[in-house]
Parts: structure tokens; sequence; C-alpha cells
């Protein structure tokens, strides 16, 4: 900060001398100045927890979910400019994205790196989160974290339709097979599944309204709905004072109520002085717990978000986005898998046929929509059935909550077996193969 | 007296509730616009050539997602769609073809076939051997057009294992 601007900065409140390049106040008068003066920076809190800053303690995973958000947003952009939603196009669009069109491949690469880090970003925060019991209130005040566990929970399964979405675009064998198992999980639902299979494909068959069904989903519906959701994620997290390893801060012992004044008169000054009746500094807001938001948080959010960008980009020329051959409702590819992020659940509905005497229940029913949505489920009301102590929020691996954090990482380990099986062990005809073994000529077959 | 609602308070609810209902049907009303009323999908019922196309044996119609078997004069068909999850299922010729009686009626099996979505099984006459598939293979019937004489198959209907369509 050079001198002329500490001269000529304006004495009133909310105020800051240079408001474009906020980032390194002079004064926590300042730095409070700063937040609510840019607009980018508006949506913050003048004063952070300092708990909540912590690399240790997060891992920054929510900051670096959102940044592939954002990186996702600005790379669908002018995909949405040259991608043409028709079954006869959409291929050759996205081949001359990928081959013909100037810097095509790189910004389709960001687009798809981005989303495949995303869907393991959104996981791995989500199981922080669970390990760390951070969806519980560790003080008893208002906090509603368990309902922004809930709507994160949501923005999980909204990150995993926008990735299985986003891979039907390009209408390559991938698209259409994927399409063909994905609405058939769906239609394996009683009653109403295949009316639900008839109103996701625009028909019966697998043709020119699904496509553009699932390209709005993809370009607008889901993506507006996770941005609504992420909105109040945020705002969720303001209101719960902060990430919830800051909720010990709020247990310190608070300083003594300071009683009423004799004075009747609730002046402004009164309030800061704390001789007003119903001012009693919080412990939360002792100055040894927090820092100045400018430029403590937007120092390490700006790392995180810009670190992330820059890697990505940078991945973004090395790595080249695969495009199968293009749609062929005649032959499908065997095998034929799925991303790798589903590959647990093409093993689940492999495996999950039941046969109970004359009766059999389709794999599609137990290991597509039931387990799936018994997993979702059971985390969705987890916080409400978690019975340990309020101090055991915001701690990594507390030990009240060692069983639960034992069978929540067996379940991962679970998932990610089947996730290697799926990827490196199935073969033709999804036959098991060790991932050194060849896979097998298929003479004498069409 | 004070318990009853004044006019006020009635109207407030009248017009809360008047919108609530209001949003409501115009969510209703997006909805249903997305449920098609017309279907623009190919006929279920289809021709499928002249009879003497079809060789002795085994012949896939890729488009049609049907393999149509021959024997002499007789002929049937069984779908290739996979009861699991909707993949085409591909035929394999057995070395040593065998004669089983199928609900009722000799089959001569040529093939069998597998998925390569999800490894289900199925034997020449379409049953489920193994694997997650939950159903056999399913069986259209095949009828000879008035006007032309082409094999028409009807690929909304299945039919029992024991259909055959004998031609003169």
């Amino acid at each position: 900060m050079n001198e002329a601007n500490t001269q000529t900065s304006p004495e009133a409140p909310g105020v800051h001398p240079r408001r474009f390049w906020s980032v390194r106040p002079v004064s926590d008068r300042q730095a409070g100045d700063a937040v609510v003066s840019n607009f980018l920076l508006h949506w913050f809190p003048a004063k952070s927890m300092r708990a909540s800053l912590g690399w240790g303690y997060s891992l920054w995973l929510g900051t670096i979910s959102a940044a592939l958000l954002l990186l996702l947003v600005i790379s669908g952009l002018p995909l949405m400019f040259l991608h043409v939603p028709s079954v006869e196009r959409a291929y050759g669009s996205v081949k001359d994205i990928e081959y013909v069109v100037t810097f095509g491949f790189w910004i389709r690469s960001v687009h798809r790196l981005s989303a495949h880090l995303m869907v393991a970003a959104v996981f791995l925060h989500l199981a922080r989160v669970f390990l760390c019991g951070a969806y519980k209130n560790g003080v008893p005040s208002d906090q509603k974290r368990e309902w922004n566990w809930l709507i994160g929970v949501a923005m999980f399964v909204l990150t995993l339709f926008l990735s299985f979405t986003g891979y039907l675009l390009p209408w390559d064998q991938l698209a259409y097979w994927a399409i063909t198992v994905g609405t058939n999980i769906a239609s394996a639902v009683p009653l109403i599944g295949p009316k639900v299979r008839e109103l996701l494909l625009g028909g019966r068959n697998i043709d020119q309204p699904t496509l553009i069904r699932f390209y709005a989903l993809h370009v607008i519906a889901l993506p507006g709905a996770l941005c609504a959701l992420l909105a109040y994620h945020m705002w969720r997290i303001r209101k719960d004072g902060g990430l919830a390893s800051a909720d010990r801060s709020g247990r310190l012992p608070a300083p003594a109520e300071v009683p009423a004044g004799p004075s009747k008169t609730y002046t402004l000054l009164g309030v800061a002085r704390g001789t007003g009746p119903t001012v009693r500094a919080r412990s939360i807001e002792a100055p040894a717990t927090t820092v100045n938001s400018v430029a403590d948080l937007t120092r390490r959010a700006g790392i995180v978000v810009l670190g992330t960008m820059a890697a990505v980009s940078i991945a973004a020329v090395f790595y080249h986005s695969p495009l199968e051959e293009p749609a062929n409702p005649l032959v499908t590819p065997n095998p034929a898998k799925a991303p790798w992020y589903f590959l647990w659940l093409q093993e689940i509905v492999t495996d999950t046929t039941l046969k109970l005497g004359a009766f059999t229940i389709n794999g599609a029913l137990i290991g597509g929509v039931l387990l799936p949505g018994l997993l979702i489920l059971a985390l969705a009301v987890w916080p409400w059935l978690d019975r340990s102590p309020a101090a055991a929020a915001g701690v990594w691996f507390d030990r009240s909550r060692r069983t639960q954090n034992l069978v929540f990482l067996l379940l991962v380990l679970a998932v990610l077996a089947l996730t290697f099986i799926g990827t490196f062990c199935r073969g033709p005809y999804w036959e098991l193969f060790w991932p050194w073994q060849a896979w097998p000529e298929m003479p004498g077959r069409i | 007296m004070s318990e009853e609602p004044n006019r006020r308070q009635v109207l407030v609810k009248l017009g809360f509730g008047a919108g609530v209902v209001a949003l409501g049907a115009q969510a209703v009303a997006a909805l249903r616009s997305l449920a098609p009323n017309v279907s623009y999908d190919a006929p279920t019922t289809v021709k499928i050539g002249m009879p003497a196309e079809f060789p002795d044996g085994m012949k896939f119609l890729p488009d049609e997602r049907l393999f149509v078997f021959r024997e002499g004069k007789t002929f049937h068909a069984i779908s290739a769609v996979c009861t699991h999850l909707g993949c085409t299922v591909k035929a394999e010729a057995l070395p040593n073809p065998e004669v089983r009686t199928v609900e009722g009626a000799p089959l001569r099996l040529t093939h069998r076939y597998a998925c390569p979505c999800h490894g289900s099984k199925y034997s020449g006459d379409g049953e489920n051997v193994s694997g997650p598939a939950p159903r056999p293979l399913a069986w259209y019937p095949i009828t000879v057009a008035a006007d032309d004489g082409q094999l028409v198959v009807d690929l909304a209907r299945p039919v029992p294992r024991s259909f055959r369509l004998t031609i003169a």
C-alpha cells in the first residue's frame, strides 16, 4: 500500500481506497472495508475463524470442487457454441472440436478433465466431512450443519448426473450404450419404471428427442440446480460459523456477561463499549480465534482456485480426450464399459440378480436402483443417526466415531475394489481376466 | 372473538393458497409437456424380406435386433435384446448343434448367445443360463405379408417358444 493511498483513504466505513485491489489492507478497518466494497469479496465475512482456514483440516476439497465447477462452466461455454445437439451432427461436431477447431482439443480436455476431477474432488470432500464428523453441530446454537450435509449429498448426486449427461453428448458408442443401460436401469423400477424411461428418452427408442433432453439437462437444468444448491451451501457455512473445526473455539469459556449500564440509551457507542444490555461478546468472535478475511482467507482461496485452474489447464495440454466410434445401435462394443466412476455400479448390476425359486429380481433393480438408493439414503440421514457427542464435530477420526468411520471406510474400500475389478479385470462378455492377461480373440461370433 | 380469523387473514391465506396452486399447476403443465403424446419411433411391425432371402440356419437383422432362424420351411425369430439392461447379445455358433424339446416342440439349437455389457449367457432357445439376465430372450411371431409375400415380424408381441411359422 503506497503512501498516497493511505493519505487519500476516505474515512467513511465501507469505503476502501482501492476497491479493485484490496488484497493488502494496512489496518483491520481497511480489511473489513475491503470485503464490503469489493464485489468479488462481498459474500465473504469480514473476519474468518482461524480454525476454518487450516490446510490440513479441510484439505480445501470443497474449494477445489467449486473451482472445478467454475472451470466447467467457463470451458462449457465455448463448447456450447461448437457442439450441435443432433444425432446426425453431434459426433461430427465433437470430432471437429477435437481435430479442427483451434484450441478445441484443449477446451474439451479442460472440460473433461475438470469433470472427472470434480467427481473425485466432490467425493473426497464428502468423505472428509464424514470422517471429521463435520456434519455435526459443535456448539449449542442455531447451527444446522446436518442440513448442509444433506445439500452436499444432493450436490454429489447432481455431479454424477452431470457427468452422465455430459458423456452422452458426443453421441459415440460410449454415449449410446450408456443411455441404453442407464435408462433401462430406470425402467427396472416397478410400475413407474417404463414411464420414466419414456420420459427420459422422449419416446421408446433412443433418438433425437433423447439427445436434446440430455443436452438440456446437461447445459441448463442440472448446472442451474447445482449452482443454486452451491449458493445455499456456502451461505449455510457462514451461518454455521465457518467450518466445523472452528466450533471448538466456540466452546472456549465466554467472557462474563456485562450487566446493563444505568443508561437506558442503547447507543452504538454503548454497543462498542459493551455497556449495552444485550451485547455479550462470545468467544467465537474473540480476536485470538479470528483473522481478517482479507488477506488470510482470500490469499488461500486464491492459491487453491488459481492452482486448480493452472493444474487442469496444463494437464489438458498433454491429455487428449478420447472419442469412441460413432453411435451404432447395431453393434454393442465388447466389452461395453462405463466411465471409471460408474464401473462399481456396472459391477453390482452384474452381480445382484436374485433368483428365489421361480421368482427372479433383475439386478438392474437391486444393483442399479435399490442398493445405490440405499447408500445415498443412508448418507443423507446419517447426521440424524450419529449419536456421538458434540465435541466430535470437526475432528479427524474422533474416537467416539471410530465404528462409523470404519464402516464408512470399508464401504468406500468395497466401491474402490469393484471399480478396480471393473476397470482392470473385465474383458469381452464381461468375463474375468487378470489385468496382465491378454483378451482372447472371438471368432465365429457376430 | 379474537380466535376467529378476520377478513384480512382469510384473504391472505386465500391469496397464498391460490399462488401455491397456480405454481403447482404450472409445474405440472411444464412436466406434462415433456411426456410425448405422439410416437415417431420406428414401427414395431416390420417387413424383413422374402422367405427366399433367408438361408438355412440363422440370420441376424441388426436394425430389428433379431435373430431369424430357418429350418427348411419353418421359421422362428428370437430377440437379440438382453433382458437384463438392453444391450445387443452376440451369437456364437455351436460346434455340435443339438435338438431339444422346448415347450413341447422340438427345436434345433445351432447357437448360443452372450451379452457384452454384463456377461449374461443364453442357450440356443433364448433360455437365460448364467449372468444377471432375469428372463429368457423374447420370441417374436413371424407372419407372411398378404400383399407381397414378405416375412413380417411383430416386435411388440412376444410369443411362447413353441412358435413356428411354416410356409408352403
